[in-house]
């Protein structure tokens, strides 16, 4: 790392996971879920939980289209933890055998792209 | 005046909640009680029958108005079950159309590319070029036709129908229906859902090894959704009151083709995670705004268009999915999530990504027991399955499908045997 903050001021807790989970697409951050290990997405879910709302309000307060650099991290990571808040809320022990069906899903479209391009 | 049954007509409203009142034997006993045959779900014969009985001849849902909201816009569709590409497009002149994408020199597939905006189309091989309206506008060489007439070469137009933003379209070249009068009451029903306003969707996209009815099937019941969605669905819509998560009610007719039922939603349905309770609240709140939304009712209705859409509009979202034949034993799901409006901050996206991948997670519970249900069947260890009371809708569904292809079978009959004679 440089020592420049990837993230917000305020959410520097989170720098450690931007590496694994800041991730551009939805398709992707999916992927990413299915290749993570158990341990991966608990610390990254005990982690990132406690400043959901936070950084939502965070983000809330800046246009959309005028997002830094940082503030754009910030989404990527928070997007990714609705997919693995969904691996530690509801699949638990479940995920590794689900993880197999989920390979074979790929999201198309996501309104985020519908955004930029649209 | 209704052309539909509903049954049963009890539905109570407790402190703004549905109580569950379960639908019995003898409400849905006029569709038919006994095994059905499972020829229909493994027949090689049988399947291309329904191709040519089904597919090309009933309206299909393709697209969504949004798709192809300014002029030039367009979109190319494949029907693969029938070899069959479709340029759709918005012509310079405001009005929305769907042709073969086919060129009329020597039916050339015309465009290659799956969306874009365009005045014109320029055919790869010899540059054959078609207004976005579908006027044959220039032809390299023309003199060297023998008397080509420009105007008698448009490209060649499938008939096209638009019902709440869905595009519709229908192969045959003289459809024996409006789209109207082929949906019926449930033209209402989708316009009823204020869905026409939704500009914005999300899409994901999965192959199955089975059957498109089988797949579909699966949609159509609750009954598996205790032993395969406890985690996804449980208590939100499972309770004590209705532990299989029984729908409240079924609305068709025997002799409709589509049906529909009315979800249970379990009043008492507390989230499992904090992070599922804040995209929930996110979720009101944006739909609360958003007029794509079924918020002001609690029930969640589900209703399943002939031959292969559903369209799912719940207190939180709705959804269609369409199931696309590939082969006898193989078929596409697509699912898209209407929005209405692009993200308009943080939250909206948070939200909107959350209710996407929750539902991923619903279809990606049922994806390898539809296919250890295809596999079952197509061992043809079985000549008949059973369904209860609800799974009527998979019966419903059944009885159209056997109808189509039993009068498509005698259709080609009497052209055989008039031929013989």
């Amino acid at each position: 790392m440089s020592g420049e903050n990837r993230l917000p001021e305020g959410f520097g807790e989170l720098e450690r996971f931007a590496g694994q989970w800041a991730i551009e697409t939805s398709d992707e951050r999916k992927k990413a879920r299915i290749r993570s290990t158990p341990e991966e997405r608990q610390a990254f879910y005990e982690a990132a939980t406690p400043l959901a709302a936070r950084g939502l309000a965070y983000l809330d307060t800046i246009p959309l289209d005028t997002w830094d650099e940082p503030a754009q991290e910030l989404m990527r990571i928070l997007l990714s933890l609705a997919h693995i808040s969904l691996a530690v809320e509801k699949q638990g022990d479940e995920e590794a055998h689900h993880a197999i069906n989920h390979a074979h899903f790929t999201i198309t479209r996501s309104t985020e792209t519908a955004a930029t391009t649209g | 005046m209704s052309d539909i049954d509903v049954r049963p007509p009890r539905k109570t409203e407790t402190n703004g909640s549905v109580e569950y009142v379960p639908v019995t034997k003898e409400d849905v006993a006029f569709v038919g009680t006994g095994p059905v045959p499972t020829k229909p779900y493994v027949d090689e014969q049988w399947y291309e029958d329904e191709k040519e009985a089904i597919f090309r001849r009933v309206w299909l849902h393709v697209g969504r108005i949004d798709e192809v909201a300014n002029p030039g816009d367009f979109i190319v569709r494949e029907i693969e079950a029938v070899g069959v590409s479709l340029l759709i497009v918005r012509g310079n002149d405001g009005n929305l159309r769907a042709f073969h994408n086919v060129c009329m020199h020597r039916g050339t597939e015309l465009v290659c590319a799956t969306e874009g905006t365009a005045r014109s189309f320029s055919c790869p091989y010899h540059k054959w070029t078609y207004a976005n309206t579908g006027e044959l506008r220039g032809v390299p060489d023309n003199g060297n036709f023998f008397d080509l007439d420009k105007t008698k070469f448009p490209l060649m137009e499938v008939a096209l129908d638009v019902c709440a933003g869905f595009v519709f379209v229908n192969l045959d070249r003289h459809p024996k229906q409006t789209l109207r009068e082929y949906l019926g009451t449930w033209a209402d029903s989708l316009e009823g859902l204020n869905i026409d306003v939704s500009d914005v969707f999300s899409e994901y996209v999965y192959d199955v090894d089975a059957n498109w009815k089988v797949a579909y099937d699966n949609f159509q019941e609750i009954y598996h959704g205790r032993f395969v969605h406890p985690r996804s669905i449980g208590r939100s819509t499972m309770a004590p009151e209705n532990p299989f998560g029984y729908p409240t009610k079924y609305t068709f007719r025997e002799e409709n083709l589509h049906r529909s039922k009315t979800l249970w939603n379990n009043p008492h349905f507390t989230p499992d995670g904090p992070i599922e309770a804040l995209a929930s609240e996110l979720t009101r709140a944006g739909m609360a705004k958003g007029p794509v939304s079924g918020a002001k009712r609690p029930s969640t209705e589900h209703y399943y268009i002939f031959p292969n859409i559903t369209v799912l509009s719940s207190p939180l979202y709705t959804f269609t999915q369409t199931i696309w034949p590939l082969g006898p034993a193989r078929c596409r799901s697509v699912i898209r999530m209407y929005w209405t409006g692009a993200d308009k901050n943080a939250s909206t996206r948070f939200a909107r990504e959350y209710r996407m991948a929750a539902l991923l997670d619903i279809h990606s519970e049922d994806r390898d027991i539809i296919e250890a249900a295809q596999k079952g069947l197509s061992s043809r260890a079985l000549d008949t399955v059973l369904f209860q009371v609800h799974e009527v809708t998979c019966r419903h569904f059944a009885a159209a499908v056997d109808r189509y292809v039993t009068d498509y079978r005698a259709e080609v009959a009497a052209k055989r045997s008039g031929e013989a004679l």
